[in-house]
């Protein structure tokens, strides 16, 4: 598995997978930056009991479809790296078995995400030390809210990995990632089995570790079928 | 254990109801040059699929090197290199980004990579992007690719397609250098026979899904070999007559032959001609070509004539 991952890496050299994992949390740091950069006063005012709590919050009303459609755009260009030439061929012929190399991309597109989730709670961080917050900061509330919910999207990084690897036109993956993070944005009020949801943390028994966990089992379980449903299939 | 590196039997693949590849034993020994030889959508490429374990056989079974596909395909695979028809590569890495991506997966020596390379004469190029190569240079990266785990065996799926006549020849050259300087078993598949007549040793003809031939390339040409026509002044009647002297030819457009005749048969059946007062024009020997006889195997239908 080892010599897999190191495969994967070799193969996203010069690709701009990297510079999409650093862009991400990026993008979302320095909008809240401009939105606490504009309305300063007021946003301080508002969260003047929490201002690191009210920070984070900003944080991840951004954070959820940024990993949403991040998840998207990232398993779709891992996937097209094979589909390109179509380099399955040759890849699938090699003495590793196909279960590896699906798992291999798997976790591939997790690993990058969650490179990604580090880099946001490190910009974070900067972004609330420099809006002078003080030094009290967080951390595991912090932690929590960047990597809860992209724990909780699990389902939809297995589909989306699962889609974009099954179909050479990406047309689709990508569709359903885009409708799947616009729908998301309303999701808040779903009844609380939609898996759109998750992500938001919110449930009724008010407790976020519920929709990770959900997000997490389903997210595997996803997996588990995707990965039966390669090793089967026939290579084009 | 059998003598064939591969061996199939009753290997069939449906697609829906078609059976594009149709009962077929193949039978490859070692240190062979095989050609595989059929014309477009023979079902060549689906079989060499089937062998590199890339598609499931819907009937059959496989062995390579002694060992059933089903059971060990990693370990079967392990002793393979493969180029299956276009070149597979990622045109944003250079030559030996794309060969340390697949040398981790095998786990060879890196020094491995500067061989290859420079068997396949890429070494110059090695630090340019693939995407910039020509096709003949992408198709040379292949072999390398398929080079890299010093396969036992190596099947190349129609490696000569869409080059040039120099890239064809290179190709050519490449290939039948193996067996003698690395000991390796070669299965190369082509819709030309002129290619598989100049490289293979034994060759297998598959159209329709189905093989229809499978010997030496010896064999295929005794079969090209000759029939003696002759042409003489009164065709009809000088048919009648060796036909009632005991010697079966045959009457086509005025002209009479023999097919596979011995020396002495002809000698005897030119004697009786003269004996009988026939005027004998000319005696030829008529080869028949390999393409001739492969049209004739396959059937004309799939082509354009």
């Amino acid at each position: 598995m080892t010599r897999i991952m190191l495969s994967e890496f070799i193969k996203i050299k010069r690709k701009l997978i990297l510079f999409l994992v650093v862009l991400g949390p990026l993008g979302v740091v320095g909008l809240q930056a401009v939105n606490f950069g504009l309305r300063y006063d007021w946003l301080t005012s508002q969260y003047k009991e929490d201002l690191w709590g009210g920070l984070i919050g900003e944080v991840t009303m951004l954070s959820v479809p940024t990993i949403l459609i991040g998840l998207t755009i990232l398993t779709s260009m891992i996937a097209n790296i094979e589909h390109q030439t179509n380099a399955w061929k040759q890849l699938l012929s090699l003495p590793v078995s196909k279960m590896k190399v699906f798992a291999g991309k798997a976790l591939l597109s997790f690993v990058l995400l969650f490179m990604a989730c580090l880099l946001l709670v490190v910009g974070t961080i900067i972004l609330g030390i420099s809006l002078k917050f003080g030094a009290n900061i967080p951390i595991l509330y912090l932690l929590k809210m960047c990597f809860f919910p992209f724990l909780a999207a699990m389902p939809f990084l297995a589909l989306q990995t699962w889609l974009a690897i099954s179909m050479k036109n990406q047309a689709i993956p990508l569709t359903t990632g885009i409708l799947g993070t616009i729908v998301s944005m309303y999701a808040t009020g779903f009844p609380d089995w939609m898996p759109l949801k998750w992500p938001w943390l919110v449930n009724e028994w008010e407790k976020p570790i519920y929709s990770v966990l959900l997000g997490i089992v389903t997210g595997l379980g996803i997996n588990l079928l995707s990965l039966i449903d390669f090793s089967r299939r026939d290579v084009k | 254990m059998s003598e064939f590196i591969i061996e199939t039997k009753n290997l069939t693949k449906k697609f829906g109801a078609t059976r594009v590849v149709n009962h077929v034993d193949l039978k490859v020994k070692k240190g062979e040059i095989y050609g595989f030889l059929g014309p477009n959508g023979a079902g060549k490429t689906t079989t060499i699929r089937m062998l590199l374990g890339l598609a499931r056989p819907s009937k059959g079974s496989i062995h390579m090197f002694g060992k059933d596909i089903r059971k060990e395909k990693l370990a079967i695979l392990r002793k393979v290199g493969s180029l299956v028809e276009y070149p597979s590569y990622y045109g944003h890495l250079t030559a030996r980004e794309n060969l340390e991506a697949v040398r981790v997966l095998l786990d060879v020596p890196k020094s491995r990579i500067d061989e290859v390379l420079s068997i396949v004469r890429l070494t110059k190029d090695a630090k340019r992007p693939v995407k910039g190569f020509s096709l003949g240079m992408k198709q040379r990266l292949g072999i390398a690719t398929a080079l890299l785990g010093n396969p036992e065996l190596l099947i190349l799926d129609e490696p000569t397609n869409g080059l040039d006549p120099s890239g064809i020849l290179e190709m050519r050259e490449l290939i039948k250098s193996m067996p003698k300087e690395h000991g390796i078993t070669i299965v190369v598949s082509s819709h030309l026979l002129s290619e598989v007549d100049q490289m293979a040793t034994q060759v297998g003809i598959i159209t329709k899904g189905r093989i229809i031939f499978q010997d030496s390339i010896q064999k295929l040409r005794e079969q090209a070999s000759s029939s003696i026509k002759l042409t003489v002044n009164d065709v009809e009647a000088a048919w009648k007559t060796l036909l009632s002297n005991g010697y079966t030819t045959d009457l086509v457009q005025n002209n009479i032959y023999i097919d596979r005749g011995t020396d002495d048969q002809v000698a005897a059946i030119v004697k009786s001609l003269v004996e009988h007062d026939f005027s004998i024009y000319r005696v030829e020997e008529q080869k028949k070509s390999l393409e001739e006889i492969f049209l004739e195997l396959t059937g004309k239908e799939g082509g354009l004539l």
